[in-house]
């Protein structure tokens, strides 16, 4: 094969099928996922091509990790080695970016992590850790990134990166899916738009079942690419989920793989890293395809499934979202003018309890979150958490203590006292402070008596 | 005894080996004739010797690469059947090209027919512009060879002396674009080839030779001379490959170890990992065309030891080009070779010219001629450090796609770096120096790749998939498919099935081989779930007869 323009730098590919891992061995998050993808792009010479450029992952170290999730009770306890691969490939693409050496990256790897939020007690949506989220938290710790925007385009809710994001004025998160009252994990809805401080820096556009690349195409033109022109984000992610396609055994949507191709060219993300889709034959070998093309600015216009067909679209439906799409846009015109609810203050901090329920694990837990509304920063984060297990199985309670990466000093002070309080007062099994101003991280088990730490190197 | 003839570009090679000794050895400039730099080659180390004791002549040649980079062949066009995927704009394969209609998935499922009204017009104008030689070669023909098939069948019917070559044959390896480009260099100089075939036979013949013939392939193993023309561009790039298994014979085994082939312009590196020659991850690269060829790990730097030396600006480089010998041994300009002469390194040419060089090079930097010299073999031993560098971290940096394959990289150092060749040894030590490692001329430096052919060993592999969803199950270098069945088909039946097929076409090359020999070499066996049940599984496997050596020389055979 011959081609094209010698100056432009390649994109860089990391696939990692983790052939070797499964959930359990008939689950859909299964050995064979990336099988047929694997042939596809093999069988096509995408690794050839002087457009791509294919990376092997190096492990995310646990510290990355605990910088985004609060792991009960310890980071190794709640991740396998495939779970660090894929989180390492996205931070090594991320670095690669940052530092000029490729135009742009897709992590192609499982295991997938959208569903998982900054507590972690198990597996929820075949989700362990976040891998956007621990590599959007390295570059802004360790790169010098400030403002970041994921879009979320998995058919379910993103609803692990918009629960880590959702105090974080500094990242803009998006996630369009199919909507939360006909599929897991039922959230994401209009009126989910961020904490006091971020407000209208989460956006979700829950999309009736049966939509076409036409509204897909919609949203993006009229929302998402003016809402990120306002934002300016320095690094774009795109959590490229792919069980939108219309062929997808868990969703009800009507995505092509020339609608995600399109999607990719428009978005232009720095970094693409796969979420679900389990259409495994029908859908992820040309899906992943023309992300592939898409991000290398190649051709993908002969992508097309077996089966391939331009679905129309009720005039219902697309009324439907044109409306929702206006709706979002006045709350993001009027993103800077949000009053909180005083029902929700208690002194100096907004709380709030949220119930979170691990579908794969059977896990309920239960948290109090309180933020420190603080003038001078986004405020420290503290969340106490319980977890049933299930079969009567009851967990003691933990303190996470987040504090942000512009953490001014009255909220760093604040947050290590209450940690050390913590520590000598009993009440909780475990105590974590994850300070992402000093890239530093400290657990606590009462039990023993004994803590740990980890920095960043 | 076992001949090894190695025809390179500049000179051509060969050792008679008795058993475990070097018996005779012959070095004499290539002709241009190959054929008669083999027989000279041939006749001088067989000068004492009855020709019933030979056994087995292993040769590798450049007739591949001298009829590529010649373009001594007929002109060949391309069916390509691509179905949906990449842009078509993309492929350029340098010939002719016309696209047909039709599609088989990554399963080997026909998603789209072919047209043959579509074909016949593609034939005919093919017809038109003359061509007589034509590939097919069609995205996933692996898993399904029937488009590429049905397409020569009607080749056969309407054009009966036209030359088809089959991608599922000449590229069997998942990658369409270097299938196709395998299939046009097959198709282009299988003729040739055989032309050179039945030269070789009818000379052998002439001397009353009937020792057993067989050709070395670029990825080291060798091919009966017969069946060689089946896979006429796996010959190509047997140089290095020579040169590398005479280093595994020639020194300890089990060894890590830096090949280092310096030669007039050009250095040739290759590794030898716990003693076992490190392959290629994907096929060679031929005249800029990427290919699905086996090939040995090879990089080449462009300096040797009669390269030019000059100045730009105050420091001393290299460049690719020869103007000549080396100054010392009367040629126009300084080279490495005269900073060898100057330190003590070689014994090659006259030392008062070699100074003259260096002086003359290093006057302008206000250099002495020894200074200079130490600055030149510096330069060159670190351009030839860094490409073994890069080598090593490629290896390290090859894509994993398992957990366990991922976790058990680990950093493999080198602790031998061994010259062959002859041209420059010298800066072997300097080269071995830089990178931590003992230096070695291995005995028989010199006619080291004509050693690494004479030891080389057949090597046949046999692929085969079943997919017992479909039912089937398929030999993948034959196109072959069979029917099994789904419910007692299992791992154990798909192993001894492969190596059912291997030991036949064992017997097939006249190869003898038991089955306790056979290697599997890939492995992957997947269970296909379809809404939590298991509704069928994939299973590949490769299984080859050992590689590696026929045996290690000792040392003073001669």
């Amino acid at each position: 094969m011959s081609m094209s323009n010698a100056s432009e730098k390649p994109t860089g590919l990391i696939f990692f099928p983790a052939f070797d891992w499964a959930i359990s061995p008939t689950h859909p998050e299964r050995e064979e996922r990336l099988l047929y993808t694997r042939d596809q792009i093999f069988e096509e010479g995408i690794m050839d091509l002087p457009q791509v450029s294919e990376y092997t992952p190096v492990l995310a170290t646990t510290h990355d990790i605990a910088m985004t999730h609060f792991c009960v009770p310890r980071v190794e306890d709640q991740v396998t080695e495939a779970h660090l691969i894929a989180a390492g490939a996205a931070i090594l693409l991320a670095d690669e970016i940052v530092s000029g050496q490729i135009k742009n990256g897709f992590a192609l790897v499982r295991p997938p992590g959208h569903h998982s939020m900054r507590v972690v007690h198990g597996n929820r949506g075949f989700c362990n850790i976040n891998n956007e989220a621990i590599m959007v938290n390295y570059l802004r710790r360790r790169k010098g990134i400030k403002r970041v925007a994921i879009i979320d385009s998995d058919v379910h809710h993103g609803d692990g990166t918009q629960d880590i994001f959702w105090h974080d004025p500094d990242v803009l998160f998006i996630s369009f899916h199919q909507d939360g009252r006909t599929i897991f994990p039922g959230t994401g809805f209009t009126n989910e738009l961020g904490g006091p401080g971020a407000y209208a820096r989460t956006i979700n556009i829950p999309l009736p079942p049966g939509a076409t690349d036409e509204s897909l195409l919609y949203i993006v033109d009229n929302l998402i690419l003016p809402v990120l022109s306002d934002f300016k984000p320095d690094f774009i992610v795109n959590s490229a989920g792919q069980d939108n396609h219309f062929t997808d055994p868990l969703g009800s949507m009507r995505f092509t793989a020339q609608g995600y191709a399109r999607l990719t060219e428009k978005l232009r993300p720095d970094l693409a890293v796969l979420e679900g889709g389990y259409a495994i034959e029908t859908a992820l070998p040309y899906v992943n395809m023309g992300i592939i093309l898409a991000l290398a600015g190649l051709d993908y216009s002969a992508v097309l499934e077996p089966d391939y067909q331009k679905f129309r679209e009720s005039a219902d439906l697309a009324g439907q979202v044109r409306r929702m799409v206006d709706q979002l846009l006045q709350r993001w015109a009027k993103r800077d003018q949000v009053s909180i609810s005083q029902s929700d203050m208690t002194g100096n901090y907004f709380q709030h309890t949220k119930r979170i329920y691990y579908d794969t694990d059977n896990i309920q837990e239960n948290q109090l979150e309180k933020l420190r509304l603080c003038d001078n920063c986004p405020g420290y984060l503290s969340i106490e958490t319980k977890a049933n297990h299930g079969y009567g199985q009851t967990g003691g309670k933990a303190l996470c203590l987040s504090i942000p990466i512009d953490a001014c000093a009255s909220c760093r002070t604040e947050a290590a006292d209450l940690y050390e309080k913590a520590k000598k007062a009993r009440t909780y099994s475990y105590v974590y402070l994850q300070d992402k101003s000093a890239d530093l991280f400290l657990g606590y088990d009462t039990a023993n008596g004994k803590e740990w730490r980890s920095e960043g190197s | 005894m076992f001949v090894g003839v190695d025809v390179g570009g500049t000179y051509t090679d060969a050792v008679l080996l008795d058993h475990e000794a070097v018996r005779a050895t012959a070095k004499i400039p290539t002709r241009a004739d190959l054929l008669e730099s083999v027989l000279e080659a041939l006749d001088i180390v067989l000068k004492d010797v009855d020709n019933k004791d030979l056994k087995r002549i292993v040769i590798s040649t450049t007739v591949i690469t001298n009829l590529i980079a010649g373009r001594k062949y007929d002109k060949v066009a391309l069916l390509l059947i691509p179905g949906p995927g990449l842009s078509h704009r993309y492929y350029d394969f340098k010939t002719k090209t016309i696209i047909l209609t039709g599609a088989i998935d990554y399963r080997g499922r026909e998603i789209v027919p072919l047209n043959e009204k579509e074909i016949v017009a593609a034939l005919s104008e093919l017809a038109a512009e003359g061509y007589k030689k034509v590939g097919v070669a069609g995205k996933f023909s692996p898993r399904n060879s029937a488009h590429e098939k049905q397409v020569a069948a009607i080749i056969q019917e309407k054009y009966p002396d036209w030359q088809v070559e089959l991608g599922f044959r000449a590229g069997p390896q998942l990658n369409f674009p270097r299938r196709a480009a395998t299939t046009y260099l097959t198709c282009a100089t299988r003729e040739p080839y055989r032309n050179f075939v039945n030269s070789v036979r009818q000379a052998l013949e002439k001397r009353k030779i009937s020792a057993e013939v067989f050709i070395l392939k670029a990825d080291g193993g060798t091919m009966p001379l017969d069946k060689s023309v089946e896979q006429p561009v796996e010959t190509i790039f047997s140089g290095p490959a020579a040169s590398t298994l005479g280093v595994q014979a020639l020194t300890p085994p089990d060894e890590t170890e830096v090949v280092v082939d310096i030669g007039g312009t050009t250095t040739d590196i290759a590794l030898i990992l716990n003693g076992q020659p490190l392959l290629s991850a994907k096929g060679a690269r031929v005249n800029e065309q990427l290919t699905q060829v086996h090939t040995l790990a090879v990089r080449s730097v462009p300096v040797g030891g009669d390269s030019l030396l000059e100045l730009a600006g105050d420091e001393i480089v290299f460049r690719p080009e020869r103007l000549g010998p080396a100054y010392c041994m009367g040629g126009p300009a300084p080279t490495p070779t005269d900073a060898l002469r100057v330190l003590g390194l070689t014994a090659l040419g006259e030392e008062a010219k070699a100074e003259v060089a260096m002086e003359k090079l290093g006057a302008p930097l206000g250099l002495s001629a020894a200074e200079t010299a130490g600055r030149v073999i510096d330069l060159i031993a670190d351009s030839i450090t860094a490409e073994v560098e890069k080598m090593f971290l490629e290896w390290e940096q090859e894509p994993a796609y398992r957990i366990w394959e991922l976790l058990q990289k680990r950093k493999v150092r080198p602790s031998i770096v061994a010259g062959v060749g002859g041209g420059a040894d010298g800066l072997i030590p300097q080269i071995a120096a830089k990178l931590g490692c003992d230096p070695v001329i291995p005995p028989y430096a010199p006619v080291a790749n004509a050693v690494g052919a004479a030891v080389a060993r057949p090597t046949l592999q046999v692929s085969l998939r079943a997919d017992t969803e479909q039912g089937y199950y398929q030999i993948r270098e034959e196109g072959f498919q069979g029917k099994i069945d789904k419910r007692s088909f299992n791992e154990q039946k798909a192993l001894a099935l492969a190596r059912e097929k291997l030991l036949e076409r064992a017997a097939d090359y006249g190869l003898a081989v038991t089955p306790d020999e056979i290697e599997v070499t890939y492995r992957e066996v997947f269970n296909m779930i379809r809404g939590w049940d298991t509704s069928g599984r994939l299973y590949d496997f490769t299984v080859q007869t050992p590689r590696g050596i026929t045996c290690r020389i000792e040392k003073g055979g001669k």
